[in-house]
This record gives C-alpha cells, structure tokens and sequence, in this order.
C-alpha cells in the first residue's frame, strides 16, 4: 500500500485511495452529527436534545428546569424529562499486538492490516468529532493513548511504532482495560482471537457489560484460513515457539472445518451478547471490507 | 548364504536413496512459522501417527524389493553342508565296466557283471546311477536313471570287445556325468580287470571333489596259474617258384603263461580255409615260431589267419593279415652310351629286395625310346644329360605328369638350354676335393629319404668320402636335402608339375666316391627310388580301435568314394556305416571295431572292385600285469589309496553350488512380490485416504 508523505505521524496508514472510498462514509457520518440521521452510533447518555427519552422520578439535586410542569399538572407528582443526547462519544481501539499477530502470508501481516482499519476508524471516529483513544494488549496492557478529541495523532503514532513482542491473551488484558473506559465508549477489539470463542466471550462481556459498544474485528491472514500448505514439514507456534510436525495433505480439511466452526460459533457468540462481530481476511482489500461493515452496522442501527 | 558376485551387492547401497529423501525431507523442514497451532494440534495426532507407519510400511516393502533384486543379481547360493544333510542324500553313482578283451581271460567277464549288477542291486531310493562300457574308447550303456531294470539290462546285454583298456576316457567321461549331477553324494564304481598299460592315460584325470571312486577288481589271477598263449605276429616271406610268386609265413607265438605248452596246435588259414597245422612246444615265458609250408599267390590280396587252439584269452590266439602280390616299381636307367657298367652298383641294390620289387631297365642315352620311359616309374639319368628329344620331351612330360626323375651329375652331364626347368639349378665344372675327400655333414633328417636313417644305429651317411662333386647354384624354388661339409648341395629337391626331381651332385658308382662300398648305399637307392616312385607299402592288417581311411588305402584307389555305393560288412557279415568327413566332400572313414576281415565293396563296380582289410586286437592288452586299484584311485581322487573312502558329502564349487541351487530366481520372485504388494497396499491407502468415511 502507498504511503503518502505527511507530517502528520501514521497518515501513511490512510491510504488516499482508500480514504476516496471511504470518503463517502464519512459524509454519511457528518449527517449524523448534524442530525440528517442519527449517525453511526447514538449517544450512550441521556443529555440535552431534542429527542424525548424518558421521564423519571425527581430526585434531590436534579436540575429544577429539567420537571415536566404538564405531568406536574396533571399527576401532582415531580417528573424529570430525560433527552437522548445527540453528542460525541469515546471511541477506543483496543489492539491486540500479540506475536501471532505478526504474520502474513502475502507480504501484508495481520498487524498491518490492523494498523490501516485502525487508522481508518479512528480517522472516521474523528470526523464524527468523536474523542480517539488507543489501548494496545499483548498478555498485558502494551500502551494506552486515552480517548480525547486532540489524540488523533498520538493514536496513529501509537499504531505506528508499535511492535509484536509477547504472546497473547485476552481475558487479563481487556479486564484491565474494562478500568479504563468508565464513560461509555464505543471499543473496536482487533485481534485474532487464537482463544476459545467462550473464554474470547468472558473476555470482552466486561467491557460490554460496562455498557461499552463493543465490536469485534476478528482479522486472519488467508493462509490461516485456507492452510494452503502441501509438504510435510514442521511449524511453530508464533506464540509459544513450538514446533509440531504437519502433513497439511491429511489435515487440510480437517483444519479448515475447524476454523470455520471456530469463527462461526464467535459470531454465535456474539450475536447472543450483542456484540458487533465483524471478520477481515487479509485478502480482502481493507475499504471493501469497512465499507461492508459499515453498512451493514449502519442497516442494524436503522433496524434497533 | 554367500553369494557369486558380491559385488553386486553394492548396489544394496541403493536402499539409502529413499531412506536419504526420507532425511533429506525431515532435515529439510524448513520450518513454517504459524500464528497459532491451536487448531492442527486440535486435530487428532494418532491420525498422523498412524499415517506415517503405514509410509513406513510401504517404506519396508520398497527396500525389501530392492534388496532382493539386488541380491538375486549377486548370485546367492547356500553352502552344500546346509544343503545335504551330513552321510545322507542320494547318490550319483557311475559304473564303469570294462569290456576290453583282456576281460575274456576266464571267468572275469561273468565276475565283473555280476559286481555291475551288485552295484545296482544296492542302490537305495533317490540314488540314481549310469552304466558306461569302456576299453580304449567309451560307450554309455545306460543313461543316468533311476530304473534299476534297465540298468541290470544293459549289463546283461553287454558284451566283450576287441578294444585295449584305457581307464583316461572312461573316467574322464564319468567326470562330465558326476560334475553334471545335482545328486548330493558322488560316487564311481570301476570294475576292471586293472591292467597296468591301462594306467597311465588317467594321469590328467581329477574327479570332483568329494567323490569315492571304488574299484572292483576281477583280474586276481592265483600264483602259477596264468595261461595264455599269445600269437604275437606273422611275417611273409616272397621268393619265385616257378616264375610264379610264393609266400611263406612264419608265425611268432609267445608264452605268457607260467606253465610250458606242449605240442599246441597252431594253423594256417587262407580265404577261410585251414592250409596247414603243426605242434609247436613253447616254454614258460618264452617265444616260438611255426613255419609253414609256401603257397602261391595270386594276383590280388588273400585273406589268411593264423590260429592256434583256444585258451583262457582267446582274442589273441588268432592273427588276421592280407598278403598281396609283390609290387612292382619299373625303373629305367639311362646311362651314357658304352657306359654300362656305369650303374652296376645300382643295378645290384635295386635287385634286391621283394617289397616293393624294383624292375630295372638300363638303357643307353642313344637307345632309350619313349615307350621306354613311359613303361617306367622312376627314370634315373646316370651321369649323362637329358637326351635329346623326343625322348627328353616325354620325360619332361612325364615328370609334370607325377613321375620321378632322379639326375646323377657326374661329369658328362651337358643339360639341354630347353629343359633348365627340370634341373633344380645351374650345374658348374666339377670340383675336386683334396687329401681325404669331403664327407656329407647335413642331412634334412625330416625328409623321407633319409627318415629311415635317422634314429642311431640304423646307418651312418657321413662315412662315404667325395673326392669330385659338381657344384650346383640352387635355385629358390628347389630345397637342398643334404650338404657336404664345405656347404655345397649334395643332393637338392625339386618339384616340377605332379612330379619329383632329385639331383645328386656326385656320381652313383665308385668313381667319385666310395658311397657305393658302404653298407647304407642300398637302402639309400631303395629310399630315393620310393620316394620318386611315391610308393606307399599296403598295410597288411589293421588294429582294432583304428579308423580306416579308404582314401590312403591303395587297394582301394579305384572305388569311387563320393558315390555313396561303398558297402563295409564287419567279420560278423553286419553292416558298418562309413564315415565322411563334415562337409561331405568324401566319404570313406570307417570305424574298426572287431577282430576279423571287413569286407569293402564299391557296388556300382561289380564284384572286382572289392577289397579286404584284416583286423587283429592290439597285443599289448594281451599282457595281464594287474596295477594296484587304490593307486588308481589315489590319482584320480588326488587323496591317498584308502582315505576318505567313506561316504563324505560332496564338496561343490560356488559355481556349481549357485548353478544347481539357483536361488536367484527365487529371489527374483520375491522381489516380484514385494513391489506388487507395495502396489496394492499403497494404492487402497490412497483410496481410503481419498474416500475417508469408506
């Protein structure tokens, strides 16, 4: 992918041929911050709109202003008018830069890849006005760039320096960064999730449960899903360094009916916990695949 | 197991190559870096396992196929002790019965046929066994089998035969037999009567290894009991009676018995009939003759046999011979003219003698006609020149045309410019040679004149003194047969046309030389005067065991050979076929087998043209001196008389081993049979492989 001379650190990863495309993304994300629609994402908190939510009890220290006078009138009891808030919110990439991550079969690894939908749901989140922060885990947390409105680059630059160096897991990582996001945030976890679709699920459950719109890019190499390999030889474990010695004739189908149920019953999983799930193969070029989410994600908020 | 060409066997070096791929594949693993092995190791790893046992099974079957094939080209064979179990397996047994006539003597016949049927009666199930009838030559009476009938059938039909004893060919014939056999033991059984003149030819024979010759012995003949009378010979003597040829013969018997034979009869037969018998009285271990009265001859050859009465060994009491008319070979002498007495010595030597006879005509160089030298068969020029023609033409012819020319030059001799070519080179003026004259010092002993004078004692040619010789340049073409001690030819051989020329450089009376005082001056004219004649002697008789060549035979020179119209009938009336040569360019060969008269008739010539040819057996098997069996055995087994007489097992060759047992074929099955189950097997894992849920 060309890269396009920029003093901004990390703009290499916006492509401007993909940006062309996604461009038009991000015109439909400027009508919902001006109201045209309600955006790709709602506003996770109740706040000053012009869209009725709720009414609510009166509690002691609630803005007087906000009492619905007319339920006054006619139930003699104190309500509060509540708003769904049509305002900017987090948005985090949490980035799993294990060593498994660090693997391409066509000259572009996962990690890239990564990078790239990264840098390209940041830029979005940021021409939403949204507050871009950044969290890197391998077995732990790596880095982590708060969401903010001026972390623009300090994400993209985090995206750009950083490297594989441990193996991975999930479940104490994104528990530790459930610590982070106290404020609701939209978090896209991109990862290759080598772990069971349960144990992925005990690990991301927190950050939904904490109210969080989680979305899943499950990224894979196309060597990972097809196990192309013909001769007989050893492999080794990125992670773990181990070696295992493999006749790829015998277990080819095998291993792809295995990674197939493996990301099936993930997107089961997901579906069931209400969590986006959304899985880039390598091969795909990187706007398609986005736009496709997108789309699809943009459909599914029409739907709720 | 050891094996033929083991060098073959570095072609096992072969079943590295998979083994190597086999290596060479795991080292190569160029290990492939995976994010994650959570899903392969997931799969089940007997699976794998499984797999790669079965690669290695079909691994084995590869290499196995391999190493077989390898091993079959290097020829294995198993050593005979694996094979033969120790003092066990069947025999090979070869029974050699001699049949020579010396086995007449007796009762040893009789005995040595029942030791053959005792060998067979012995043999056991397995063993197999081959009568071979032998005396100088080989006959196989039965070929190997185990049918112990058909053996004791061709003992009791075999008979005795006129032949000599010769142990070489028989055993050497049971060599092939024993070499050829498969049979696990080897064993030869010689039953003769192991005369000592039968020895010596079975010097080069060597038997296989592990073979047990044992010898039958029936020539034991008791201390003074031996008996048998021997006609040895019989000589003829030729005289005229009566203008008419006679003959007189004179038999030689000898007594090889340990007893005087008094007043044995002993006849003479002609054409079949008995002319005269008389008495003779032989001492022990002495000789006799009988003397019969002259008959006359005829004018051709007469049958006549010698007989005296039967005894123990009755092939050698009788003594067949032809005696033909005396031959004749005209000579004509032509000396200078008043010269007569020129050739008297030569006249003197050529009167005598009776075989051939030599008719002389002496002529003078001015009287010799034509007819005269037609009429002769050897024209001697005494010490003068070719005469003038036409009588030198027909010489000339007549020498082109295969007669003789013997030209002494002495010192009248003046050659025609016309007729060089019959001079064997270019005469020079006499010469002298001074004090005590010159003797011969090289004579070509190898050439048939002077053959006869060539073993010691039997004339001594450097005694004539030459005082004159005349000097000769030989030509290139002609070959000097005897020189003078100064190196001039003394007498150079010429061949023109058909013919024979021999030029003697000196004169053949005492004028020159003294050559004709000597006692060898007449055999020495005889021998020149035969040579030039191309005279052969007729043989009067044959040996039994020789093959007769018609062709060489001079009473048979009119048959027409090639006209497949000759008949030969042995002494017992029976046809013999005769023998041609491969290319069947002639015929005429035929082999003599018994003791008798073989007639020879050509039948497209009526009845004149017919010939006899006496046969007598050979006398030296009439000498009964036994050898000793065991040193028999001992040089034909290569082991000393009387060890490794028992039954050993046969020690083969590694060829011989590898050829009988042939292995390799074996092996080549096998290596067959692993590829195709290499094939099967390596093609339902494919299937299964393929169709997993099958």
């Amino acid at each position: 992918m060309a890269t396009v001379p920029s003093t901004s650190p990390g703009a290499r990863f916006i492509d401007p041929k993909l940006l062309a495309r996604v461009g038009s993304l991000e015109l439909a994300a400027r009508f919902v911050v001006e109201g045209f629609i309600n955006g790709l994402h709602k506003a996770p908190y109740l706040g000053v709109s012009i869209d009725f939510a709720e009414h609510r009890g009166y509690m002691p220290g609630d803005d007087i202003r906000r009492i619905d006078w007319r339920l006054f009138a006619r139930t003699d009891r104190f309500y509060v008018k509540q708003f769904e808030a049509d305002t900017n919110t987090n948005f985090s990439v949490l980035f799993d830069v294990s060593k498994s991550m660090n693997f391409g079969s066509r000259g572009l690894t996962k990690l890239d890849y990564g990078r790239f939908l990264a840098a390209c749901l940041s830029y979005l989140s940021t021409k939403q006005r949204d507050r871009v922060g950044i969290v890197t885990f391998d077995e732990d947390i790596v880095e982590r760039v708060p969401p903010s409105a001026k972390h623009f680059d300090v994400a993209l630059h985090t995206l750009d320096k950083m490297s594989p160096q441990r193996p991975g897991r999930l479940g104490p990582p994104l528990f530790k960064a459930t610590e982070f996001f106290k404020r609701r945030s939209i978090l896209a976890i991109i990862s290759d999730f080598y772990e069971e679709p349960v144990k992925v699920l005990d690990a991301v459950k927190p950050l939904r449960f904490a109210g969080n719109d989680v979305i899943l890019f499950h990224v894979l190499d196309p060597a990972e899903v097809d196990f192309p390999y013909d001769e007989s030889t050893s492999f080794q474990d990125l992670e773990t360094g181990r070696k295992l010695p493999v006749v790829p004739d015998k277990l080819r189908d095998q291993y792809r009916e295995l990674i197939r149920g493996h990301i099936e019953e993930l997107s089961q999983l997901c579906k069931q916990n209400r969590i986006d799930y959304a899985f880039m193969n390598t091969k795909v070029p990187l706007d398609h695949a986005l736009f496709k989410y997108l789309a699809m994600r943009h459909k599914l908020t029409k739907a709720r | 197991m050891a094996f033929l060409t083991p060098l073959f066997l570095a072609g096992l070096a072969a079943l590295g190559v998979p083994l190597l791929i086999h290596m060479i594949q795991r080292q190569r693993t160029e290990v492939v870096e995976f994010p994650s092995l959570m899903f392969v190791r997931r799969i089940p790893f007997h699976s794998l396992r499984r797999q790669r046992i079965r690669h290695w099974f079909l691994l084995l079957l590869r290499c196995a196929a391999l190493a077989l094939l390898v091993a079959a080209f290097a020829r294995p064979f198993v050593r005979s002790a694996a094979l033969a179990a120790v003092g066990g397996g069947a025999r090979e047994v070869v029974i050699l019965l001699d049949r020579s006539y010396s086995m007449g003597y007796g009762d040893r016949w009789d005995r040595a046929r029942e030791a053959a049927r005792s060998v067979v009666q012995n043999l056991v199930a397995g063993d197999r066994a081959t009568l071979v009838l032998f005396d100088s030559g080989v006959q196989a009476g039965a070929p190997s089998t185990t049918d112990q009938a058909s053996l004791l059938a061709a003992i009791d039909g075999a008979e005795i035969s006129a032949g000599t004893t010769r142990f070489g060919p028989a055993l050497q014939f049971a060599q092939g037999i024993l070499e050829d056999s498969d049979q696990p033991l080897l064993e030869a059984v010689l039953v003769s009567d192991f005369q000592q003149i039968g020895v010596d030819s079975a010097a080069n024979i060597r038997m296989p290894a592990g073979t047990v010759v044992t010898p039958v012995s029936v020539g034991q003949i008791p201390e003074d009991e031996t008996e048998n009378v021997i006609l040895m010979d019989a000589s003829v003597q030729r005289d005229m009676f009566a203008n008419q040829e006679r003959a007189v013969v004179t038999a030689r018997l000898a007594n090889r018995g340990d007893a005087s034979v008094d007043n044995l009869l002993v006849s003479l037969e002609l054409n079949g009939y008995e002319l005269e018998s008389q008495p003779v009285t032989i001492e022990a271990n002495s000789s006799a003759t009988a003397t019969f009265a002259p008959f006359a001859l005829e004018d051709r050859a007469i049958p006549v046999s010698v007989r005296t009465a039967a005894d123990a060994l009755v092939h050698d009491n009788v003594f067949h011979f032809t005696v033909s008319p005396a031959d004749v070979v005209s000579v004509l002498v032509i000396v200078g003219l008043g010269e007569s007495d020129a050739s008297l010595y030569l006249e003197q030597a050529l009167g005598i003698g009776s075989s051939p006879l030599f008719r002389t005509a002496v002529r003078s160089v001015e009287d010799v006609t034509v007819e005269d030298v037609r009429a002769a068969s050897v024209v001697i020029l005494n010490d003068v020149g070719l005469p003038s023609d036409p009588v030198g033409e027909e010489i000339s012819q007549f020498v082109s045309e295969g007669g003789g020319l013997w030209a002494v030059l002495g010192e009248r001799v003046r050659w025609p410019g016309d007729r060089l070519d019959l001079l064997p080179g270019s005469l020079e003026g006499p010469v002298e040679r001074e004090g005590r004259g010159g003797v011969l010092s090289f004579i070509d002993y190898s050439h048939p004149v002077f053959s006869v004078f060539s073993t010691p004692r039997s004339g001594d040619l450097t005694t004539p003194r030459f005082f004159r010789y005349r000097p000769i340049d030989v030509t290139p073409s002609a070959s000097v047969i005897a020189r003078f001690d100064n190196g001039d030819a003394a007498m150079v051989e010429h061949n023109v046309g058909a013919g024979r020329v021999l030029a003697w450089t000196s004169t053949i009376d005492s004028f020159w030389n003294d050559f004709a005082l000597k006692s060898i001056y007449l055999p020495f004219v005889h021998k020149v005067v035969e040579y030039l004649a191309q005279y052969q002697p007729a043989l009067p008789f044959l040996t039994a065991g020789q093959v007769l060549d018609l062709a060489q035979y001079p009473e048979a020179a009119e048959f027409n050979l090639s006209g497949g119209n000759i008949v030969v009938r042995d002494p017992d009336e029976d046809r013999v076929p005769v023998g041609g040569l491969d290319d069947d360019t002639r015929v005429g060969f035929v082999q003599l087998t018994e003791q008798g008269f073989y007639e020879i008739r050509d039948t497209a010539g009526g009845d004149g043209m017919s010939m006899r040819v006496a046969v007598n057996v050979d006398r030296d098997e009439s000498n009964l001196a036994q050898a000793d069996p065991q040193e028999l055995v001992g040089i034909v087994t290569g082991r000393a008389s009387g060890e490794g007489s028992a039954v050993a097992a046969r020690e083969f060759k590694p060829e011989d081993l590898e050829q009988r047992q042939r292995l390799w074929w074996y092996f080549l099955i096998g290596a067959f049979g692993c590829l195709f189950a290499e094939t099967v097997v390596s093609n339902r894992l494919s299937r299964t492989e393929l169709n997993p849920d099958e």
